[in-house]
């Protein structure tokens, strides 16, 4: 389990308060429905997040209190690793204080603009400071009371209190006081929101206690913790002047050229011998006035043919490509931001190797399809998870599709909706994935009238980088990479789903036959395991992938349709 | 004179036998799926159609037909996971040395597969052939696999036993003398003082012939079956008649039920034909009732009628005249003297009870009935 210190040590500051108190309805504090839906999103994902990192099987569990009209205290408790003391103040004080927000990682949270936020719409709104109470599983709990100053950037502990923890309970549960809220269980609101959030989070048990008192649970399905993304170094292609200005000033590195190479991916020595062309290229191609010059050089540029353009300059280019070199061991601080753009600039004429993509954690096809059996109990269900690719050249990302049908779903369609495993509920039709969805022909796959059909598809879409298609973080940008994996992805699912519905009663008949063989497996391992020494897991495996073995092709599985003992002469 | 003979099998319980066996099983299953083959359990079929008389060892024996039970068949997988688990719970058994009853053994498996509403078991009816099947398949007896079958009957006679620490002579444990345990596989005969066992139907008999005095006179074991003779009790008298030589006399009541009871002691019984090696001695002799006896002791007026329609009544035979037509069919029946006894019963249509005796006076049957038939060796086959 990684140590909440360690967790911390990433820790930045930003500061822009300020600028949340203007920006509120972007950072998804608009309207009374998504309002409460965004504070309880922030604190629901930190509890993932942090369970996951510390390797926990989380417990989450959310109460939506009515303490008035349109004034609710939101409670959100987790069984995660708890927030050390010192650090209280800095995550539910500061904006942008996250530890993943600087870090080049697919997270749930990605601009750290988070939990904070929830608190300083708290404040906004009922004036009340957020009540904390958290443990690292230490000694003593910790009873704080947080609010923001905001002229400051800093938070501020109106109120401290310490008790013994004598059970050892570890987590953290805030209390926040907003208004201007309602709940409303709607396809905005928190109850679909969890639901979704379940669904794609299957290793969670998630409780919600809505206002009425009544307490909704989705179970856990799935025992497996999600490994945590690991932090990838940026692909140059998937960089803007603003990441690289900031990193530069960031740097423990002491040149620009050792701080390209080694805090970006596939920059090598010979890459920066190449960028330097490239810029000084770029400069000389900037001094020319002519614009119709100026382009072709461009498209010649582009085409590769950057030695060609240098010698045309002779002795001129030589000094250029001095200048750069010199620019190249120039400590990064001193990275102006004119420098950062040209760097970018060259960036795009360049080519470099696929960014590394084992970064990236999808939910997986088989906790999926868990996710959906699990909370929606359908009849048919199946996940298609597509190999990482990249868009735009240079930012790494992957889909994941899973397909429900019937069961006890309603008989209307549903598009589930995710970036990086958090539901999207707004701004579906700007979504690529509502386009993708709706551009596939289901009619072929047997589905006649989507609208109308027991329908429900799940759409993740993980990156480091997802495009969004404003600050608000509710839809996905039309991405031409984005749109056809998408749509490969359903199509894929979709086949299967006509292959299940042409032989509904023939697959249904081998589910149950497979399904009836799979319950005694454990009973047997556990025998076996008695009988000859050998650990119950290795016989559970044999016998498992023997099944599978078995019903891999349903016409082999037809064959052998003698359910009798056979008598057989010894 | 009866006396005892030279034994012809030594005894022979080995607990490490069984759990090779057991251990076998498990391997050669684990190792089939290993491979990805199906695995499977070849057991040898019940039932009618697969036993047969051995007419050279004059036993029923279990014929070489089997039904192969596949884990990937979804009608056998349920059978096939119960047969493992109690072949597991019989490795536990045996390895720490403890016994169960057929109930307990149910109870202790019986338990809701994890994930559904289904229990492992869900009747001791269940259990029950799923042992018999791991006896059939192993070829060892239930009491070798530490599953003990119910007690019944008694054993008195001056023969000394031991049991585990205790040893102790049966007759000197009291009229009732010495229960027999449901198994009896590692009971130790310590020493034997009597001629031979007289296998006692009804326990009243017994217990007369015990208050008589009988066993020490005669140099006697009494084994009371209490109706059918017990598993327990039909290894005892194998065991006491091949590993200690002594000859077998059955004594019960003259009719089809008591003919049946002797008919199992000696040849074995279709339910554990596989056993009949382990459990059979065809070697004993029937001392009575027959129905010559009725007319030698002038019992005419203590007989009571058979019950069921006679065979050339409309409707017939059922009830007792059908049991006797059957016995008449066994092979081990095909004797001119036992031909003649079974007809005598279903002309005359009578039935006589060991306990008729008592009309003579209650001394008879110890101190002239038996000594004197046992004596002359009026015995049937
Ligand atoms: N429930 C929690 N348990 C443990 N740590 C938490 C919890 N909530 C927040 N944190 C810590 O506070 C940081 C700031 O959270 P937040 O402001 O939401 O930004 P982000 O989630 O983007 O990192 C998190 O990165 C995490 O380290
Ligand atoms: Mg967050």
């Amino acid at each position: 389990m990684a140590k909440a210190k360690e967790l911390f040590k990433e820790f930045k500051i930003q500061s822009v308060s300020e600028f949340f108190r203007r920006n509120a309805a972007m950072l998804g504090y608009t309207g009374k429905i998504r309002s409460l839906t965004t504070v309880v999103h922030e604190a629901v994902t930190n509890s993932l997040d942090a369970c996951e990192e510390a390797g926990i099987l989380p417990y989450v569990r959310v109460e939506i209190e009515e303490l008035g009209r349109e004034h609710y205290k939101i409670i959100v408790e987790d069984n995660g690793p708890g927030i050390p003391e010192k650090f209280i103040t800095h995550v539910f004080g500061k904006m942008l204080a996250g530890t993943k927000a600087h870090r080049n990682i697919q997270s749930r949270g990605q601009q750290g603009i988070g939990i904070s936020g929830a608190v300083m719409f708290a404040q906004i709104t009922s004036g009340k400071a957020t009540r904390v109470i958290t443990s690292t599983g230490g000694d003593e709990i910790i009873e704080a009371w947080v609010k923001i100053d905001v002229e400051k950037n800093e938070g501020k502990i109106v109120k401290k209190l310490k008790h013994p923890n004598p059970t050892g309970w570890r987590g953290t549960r805030i209390e926040l006081e907003v208004k201007n809220v309602k709940y409303v269980r709607s396809k905005q609101g928190v109850f679909w929101y969890l639901k979704l959030t379940a669904i794609a989070n299957p290793h969670a048990h998630i409780e919600l206690i809505e206002p009425d008192g009544k307490l909704i649970v989705f179970p856990r399905s799935s025992e497996e913790i999600p490994k945590p993304p690991v932090e990838m170094k940026p692909h140059p292609k998937g960089v803007m002047t603003d990441d690289v200005y900031r990193m530069a000033k960031k740097t423990r590195k002491n040149t620009v050229k050792r701080f390209l190479i080694s805090e970006f991916s596939r920059i090598s020595g010979k890459k920066i011998d190449e960028l330097i062309k490239y810029i000084a290229a770029i400069r000389l191609i900037n001094s020319e006035e002519d614009k119709r010059i100026k382009d072709e050089l461009s498209e010649r540029l582009a085409k590769g043919e950057v030695d060609l353009i240098l010698r045309s300059y002779g002795r001129r280019a030589k000094k250029i490509i001095k200048e750069v070199q010199k620019l190249m061991e120039k400590p990064p601080e001193k990275l102006s931001w004119h420098e950062a753009e040209e760097i970018v600039e060259a960036f795009k004429y360049m080519k470099f190797l696929a960014p590394p993509t084992h970064g990236l954690r999808p939910i997986g096809e088989e906790n999926i399809v868990k996710g959906l059996t699990g909370i929606l109990k359908p009849e048919f269900v199946t996940a298609v998870t597509r190999p990482p690719k990249v868009y735009r050249g240079g930012i790494p990302f992957q889909v994941e599709v899973g397909l429900a049908y019937g069961g006890e779903l309603e008989s209307s369609f549903n598009l589930l909706r995710y970036a990086n495993r958090v539901p999207l509920l707004f701004d579906a039709g700007a979504c690529v994935t509502t386009m993708a969805a709706r551009s596939v022909d289901w009619k072929r796959y047997k589905v006649e009238d989507l609208d109308r059909a027991p329908l429900t598809l799940l759409i993740n879409v993980i990156s480091v980088h997802v495009p969004y298609t404003s600050t608000g973080k509710q839809s996905i940008a039309n991405e031409d990479e984005i749109y056809d994996e998408i749509r490969l992805a359903i199509m894929e699912a979709a086949r299967r789903l006509q292959t299940y519905l042409s032989g509904k009663h023939r697959r249904l008949y081998q589910v149950r036959r497979k399904k009836t063989l799979q319950k005694y497996v454990p009973e047997i391992a556990r025998a076996l395991s008695i009988l000859t020494g050998e650990p119950e897991e290795k016989i559970k495996e044999y016998f498992i992938s023997l099944i599978e073995k078995k019903f891999e092709t349903v016409e082999e599985a037809l064959e052998q349709p003698v359910e009798a003992e056979a008598d057989v002469e010894a | 004179m009866l006396k005892r003979e030279k034994p012809k099998e030594r005894f022979g319980y080995d607990p490490q036998k069984v759990l090779r066996k057991l251990e076998e099983l498990g391997k050669e299953i684990l190792e089939e799926v290993r491979q990805g083959k199906n695995p499977y359990l070849d057991i040898p079929t019940r039932g009618l159609n697969n036993v047969y008389f051995d007419e050279v060892k004059r036993v029923i024996r279990m014929g070489d037909k089997l039904s192969r039970r596949y884990f990937l068949n979804v009608a056998h997988a349920r059978k096939f996971m119960q047969t493992l688990l109690i072949a597991a719970y019989v490795k536990r058994l045996v390895s720490e040395g403890k016994h169960a009853s057929l109930r307990e053994a149910y109870y202790a498996n019986k338990h809701t597969i994890p994930g559904t509403k289904e229990n492992t078991f869900e009747d001791q009816s269940e259990s029950d052939p799923v042992i018999e099947d791991l006896e059939r398949m192993l070829g060892v007896l239930r009491e070798e696999m530490h599953l003990t079958a119910d007690r019944r009957g008694y054993v008195y006679g001056d023969i000394t036993i031991r049991d585990g620490e205790d040893e102790f002579n049966t007759s000197k444990l009291g009229m009732g003398g010495w229960a027999v345990p449901g198994t009896v596989e590692h009971i130790q005969f310590v020493d034997i003082n009597v001629d031979y066992a007289l296998v006692v139907e009804t326990a009243a008999m017994a217990d007369r012939l015990i208050e008589e005095k009988f066993p020490k006179k005669e140099r006697a074991l009494i084994i009371a079956t209490q109706g059918q003779a017990s598993r327990g009790v039909r290894r005892l008298i194998h065991r006491l008649h091949y590993e200690e030589g002594l000859p077998i006399i059955v004594f019960t009541d003259g009719d089809p039920y008591g003919w049946y009871i002797y008919s199992t002691i000696k040849q074995g019984s279709i339910n554990l034909a596989y056993l009949s090696e382990k459990l059979a001695t065809p070697e004993a002799k029937f001392v009575g009732m027959t129905m010559d006896d009725i007319k030698k002791y002038g019992l005419e007026n203590v007989t009571e009628k058979l019950k069921g329609i006679p065979p050339n009544k409309k409707g017939g035979p059922t009830g007792d005249y059908k049991r006797i037509i059957e016995e008449m069919n066994y092979p081990w029946f095909q004797t001119k003297e036992w031909q003649r006894q079974l007809k005598l019963a279903l002309e005359w249509g009578v039935r006589i009870e060991q306990q008729a005796l008592a009309n003579k006076s209650l001394e008879f049957v110890a101190k002239k009935y038996l000594p004197e038939k046992i004596a002359n060796e009026e015995l049937l086959p």
